[in-house]
């Protein structure tokens, strides 16, 4: 990974070589190492390092990119070369913004030395040892750790300069049972490898395949929903685009030309925010085009607060750039409650750990399809009665976290969408929800 | 091939029509062959991971070019050529694998990342319960080329930037068409590989991926509907560019997005389907392709793309669907993104059965999945999608033979009373075995008595992988055959993206569920 030092000097040098009237430059540099098993045995296990330059550049409002990882200062050279050769020959582009000038970044945290250099051993020895405990309780262990260092660095003609560092480790679990009837996962991942309970990662997901065994079939149709929050961060993405939206091309557009700006669209104690300060989850400081970021309301309480609007956008419409968002964080009003209360205030409904293959079906309603996976469970009077089956899902998101479909909220946490192997991050907490769509059964472990 | 680095600046220099190459990219290029030999690094990265210990080990020298124009409407949107260059090692040391790769390309890195590798394979040896094994493969020197015309990277950016504004301008001259937007991008990987028996491989694939999106919104009702292009990525150079008609499509699908807003609403039900190439490649790639990975099969992908419903056990045994449908994988089909001379551990392209005449007969394997299943040599499916990425079990080109018989659309339409003929691919979604899916498309059409009729739209067709292939009872001929794919297929912790294609002939299938995803209850 580049030092700041470097990192600037290989910026400052890229600006230096480029003739064009604006430019914007990047470097990247990563550090990234992990080990991943499956059917109680190791795999495959290996490191990368790795250092990219980035360069955009306008010439008479036309614009060009390159980028090369050879940062030599001949490869540097070429990458400027190359930019401007296709900002010469490319037409206007018609939605050029001039760079930023200086900007201040708030500091935030989220880079912690060791999380990027965990020792080969001590990581052979920690996921040995939930190979064993798979072994001890029956199941099939597989597994993904992976430890990252990321540095980036830009710099703009006009004479911004911004560098950061972050670090991330992630564990995943999956566990199985020998006839393939049941599974288990879990996943979490943080910026501080202390803070990453590895041997509760392996516990959680050979105790939802434990208790996943001899599942049975139940009719597809809409059930009253608890969902974890592993199985909420892997369904609810929100994105709050104001150009799409002017175009009359996203969920909140309505007719006219209107949008749904100022209504309430989710239960009155939900908040959607972009927070880079977050102390569970710092993120980069940096918003799109380079605006610094701010802490950003999308939904407050409820009501749809602000849209995301590009520096091009913004201009367009006579709006601010909007500083955000970095991140995604659901922050909850009034009283919370843990999964347990969840399920005792349930009298019939299905408990879901998690979600796979999730894909926009409708982006007129922000309807997605997908798959339960890993543990479902059936709940009546208040219990856990037993296992079911897989389903397939057809769900809006917007519905399902409407008012009135919101019983019960549960505290936020740090999670990770499955999806995303650990690579993404968001605080989520657990919901119960009335109504969920479930429209097919899969018989998939 | 001669120096990487040399052929680019060719190609560069050629594209931008550039008379002279500027003094310093000259002496860069000089400055990099004299300094970059690809066989002396093999030898020093093979010769010390042998004598640490490792039974085997490979090099792969790799660089990776892109291109690509975004477009929308009567703007062009970016402009950007990237590449990447670095080397991986891999080495096998007492039953454990170990990798290290480097975007540094000296004899000194080659050394300290060759170390690297062997010292995670150490590390990881002494808790490893299940010595890796491999089988064998043949030595092999040869340098090897895809198909391609016209080299994307020799032709100039200016022509391609106006063939993307003239097919914006086609989808949008259809009245209520509202927006467009338009890409082409070109791969380039230049890859060298060298192992401890003693291949020495060289190889340079071209792609090409041109796609776009017309979008028609009607402001009064806020409704809006979009139709994508129904051709994929391929195996070919710049002359797919120039022999399909972009433009014809271009003008179709704006018409058809427009006409997607009052196309009547699907009423869900069974229906008989007949499915266009354009998007029974997609239900192939998942519901055939990912099930038949031997990785899968065997646990290793359980943490995150998932098993699968075959196991080997069933190997000859399951009636996968009906018996007219013949799966094969294919490394080397023309035009195929996965079609390759070698795969990444030096075992050559080739073609192979998966389904015959209904029944699963065949795995993908790679050189340490084979001896798994009893098999004593590799199908080729070891593939890494960077110089950086571990190479690990991925898919081939896989492919429903066409009937033997020359049948047409018409033909299979003919028998069918009250069905919905589909054409491209939309929404795709299906479970971590295989059985369960679920897919839209880009447009839909009543058929009625055997008679195309009116356009329908928000349908998704869901099925179980082995019913929907037993439905399937009737196939187009060869000359309904066209291939199609994806150029980032997901796999893989960390993940890993792979280009693969898929041919099939149009086909028919009998009483298969049908979605109405506008519904209020889907």
């Amino acid at each position: 990974m580049l030092t700041e030092k470097d990192s600037k000097a290989l910026c400052d040098k890229l600006l230096r070589f480029t003739k064009a009237d604006d430019a914007q430059v990047s470097v990247s540099s990563e550090d990234f190492s992990h080990l991943r098993f499956a059917a109680n045995a190791f795999t495959t296990s290996g490191r990368r390092e790795n250092a990219t330059a980035h360069v955009t550049v306008w010439i008479d409002k036309k614009r060009g990119a390159a980028s090369a990882n050879d940062i030599d200062d001949a490869s540097l050279n070429m990458a400027v070369e190359e930019a401007e050769r296709l900002a010469r020959i490319s037409p206007v582009d018609k939605e050029y913004i001039p760079t930023l000038g200086a900007q201040r970044y708030k500091p935030i945290g989220g880079f912690v030395e060791s999380t990027v250099n965990v020792p080969l051993t001590e990581r052979a020895r920690a996921i040995d040892a939930i190979i064993r405990d798979c072994e001890k309780s029956g199941v099939i262990g597989a597994g993904f750790h992976h430890s990252h260092g990321d540095a980036s660095a830009f710099a703009t003609k006009n004479g911004n300069f911004h560098y950061n560092r972050s670090s991330l480790v992630a564990l995943s679990v999956t566990a199985r049972t020998p006839d393939g009837g049941s599974s288990g996962y879990f996943l979490r991942n943080h910026f501080d490898v202390a803070k990453l309970d590895v041997s509760r990662i392996g516990r959680e997901a050979i105790q939802k395949a434990l208790t996943s065994r001899a599942p049975r079939t139940l009719e597809a149709g809409i059930y009253p929903v608890i969902l974890e929050a592993q199985a909420a961060d892997d369904l609810i993405r929100f994105g709050f685009d104001a150009r799409s939206t002017d175009e009359g091309r996203s969920p909140y557009s309505t007719t006219g030309g209107k949008s749904k700006l100022g209504e309430t669209i989710l239960d009155e104690r939900i908040s959607i925010v972009s927070d880079p300060w977050h102390p569970e989850l710092p993120t980069s400081p940096v918003a799109g085009d380079g605006v610094p970021a701010e802490k950003v309301y999308f939904v407050r309480g409820g009501v749809l607060e602000n849209f995301h609007y590009s520096r091009y956008w913004a201009k367009e419409k006579g709006k601010a750039p909007t500083p955000g968002p970095v991140n995604q964080i659901i922050e909850v009003a009034g009283p919370t409650a843990s999964v347990e209360e969840m399920i005792k205030a349930t009298e019939r409904g299905l408990l879901v750990s998690r979600f796979w293959y999730i894909r926009s079906v409708d982006p007129r309603t922000a309807l997605f399809t997908g798959l339960t996976r890993d543990g479902v469970w059936f709940i009546e009077n208040g219990k856990i009665q037993y296992p079911v089956r897989n389903f397939r899902f057809n769900q809006s998101v917007l519905e399902l976290l409407a008012p009135g479909n919101v019983e019960m909220i549960g505290p936020p946490e740090r999670t990770s969408s499955s999806e995303s192997q650990g690579r993404g991050a968001a605080i989520t907490p657990a919901f119960k929800v009335k109504q969920f769509h479930f429209s097919s059964q899969s018989e998939a472990v | 091939m001669k120096s990487s680095r040399r052929n680019f600046l060719k190609a560069t220099g050629l594209a931008c029509g550039v008379a002279t190459i500027p003094a310093w990219v000259l002496e860069t290029e000089a400055a990099e062959a004299a300094a970059i030999n690809k066989t002396k690094l093999a030898d020093i990265a093979i010769s010390l991971a042998k004598k640490l210990g490792a039974s085997y080990a490979d090099i792969r020298i790799n660089r990776y070019r892109n291109e690509s124009i975004f477009t929308r409407e009567e703007r062009v949107q970016n402009v950007s050529r990237t590449q990447s260059f670095g080397f991986g090692v891999r080495v096998l040391v007492q039953g454990a694998w170990g990798f290290a790769a480097s975007h540094v390309v000296t004899p000194e890195s080659v050394r300290r990342i060759t170390e690297q590798a062997v010292e995670i394979a150490r590390a990881n040896a002494a808790f490893q319960r299940r010595p890796v094994e491999m089988v064998p493969a043949p030595k092999v020197v040869a340098k090897w080329k895809s198909s391609f015309e016209k080299d994307p990277f020799d032709v100039a950016i200016e022509p391609k930037v106006q063939f993307l504004l003239k097919l914006n301008e086609a989808a949008m001259k259809a009245k209520g068409a509202s927006f467009v937007t338009s890409s082409m991008s070109f791969q380039n990987e230049q890859k060298f590989y060298a192992s401890t028996d003693g291949s020495r491989i060289e190889q340079y694939i071209i792609r090409a991926n041109p796609s776009f999106t017309v979008t028609a919104v009607n402001r009064s009702t806020g409704d809006f509907q979009t139709r994508s292009s129904l051709q994929g990525p391929k195996c070919i150079g710049y002359e797919y560019m120039e022999k399909h008609p972009w433009l014809d499509e271009a003008t179709q699908a704006g018409e058809e997005a427009v006409a997607k807003l009052k196309a009547k609403p699907v009423e869900p039900g069974k229906y008989d389907l007949v499915i266009h190439p354009s998007n029974l490649w997609l239900t192939i790639h998942e519901s055939v392709g990912h099930s038949t990975e031997l990785d899968r099969a065997l646990l290793w992908e359980a943490n995150y793309a998932g098993t699968s419903f075959l196991t080997p056990d069933k190997t000859g045994k399951l009636q996968f669907g009906s018996t007219i449908c013949n799966f094969f994988a294919d490394r080397t089909q023309p035009e195929g993104c996965a079609t390759v001379g070698y795969d990444d551990e030096g075992v050559p392209g080739q073609r192979w059965d998966l389904v015959k005449d209904g029944l699963f007969v065949g795995w993908q394997t790679t050189r340490d999945l084979a001896p798994l299943v009893g098999q004593k040599k590799s199908y080729g499916c070891l593939h890494a999608d960077s110089w950086g990425s571990v190479p690990f079990p991925r898919m081939p080109n896989v492919s429903l033979a066409p009937a033997p018989v020359d049948a047409r659309l018409d033909d299979l339409l003919a028998d069918v009373t009250d069905g919905i003929l589909i054409y491209g691919n939309g929404s795709w979604s299906i479970d971590q075995q295989r059985y369960n899916f679920q897919f839209g498309g880009q447009t839909f059409w009543e058929i009625k008595k055997g008679k195309v009729g009116a356009m329908l739209r928000d349908v998704a067709y869901q099925s179980r992988t082995t019913d929907f292939w037993h439905s399937c009872d009737g196939l187009g001929g060869k000359a309904t055959y066209e291939i199609n794919g994806s150029a980032n297929d997901g796999k893989g912790e960390p993940g890993q993206s792979n280009a693969v294609s898929h041919g099939c002939p149009v086909a028919r299938f009998r009483q298969v569920n049908v979605l109405n995803t506008g519904a209020k209850k889907v």
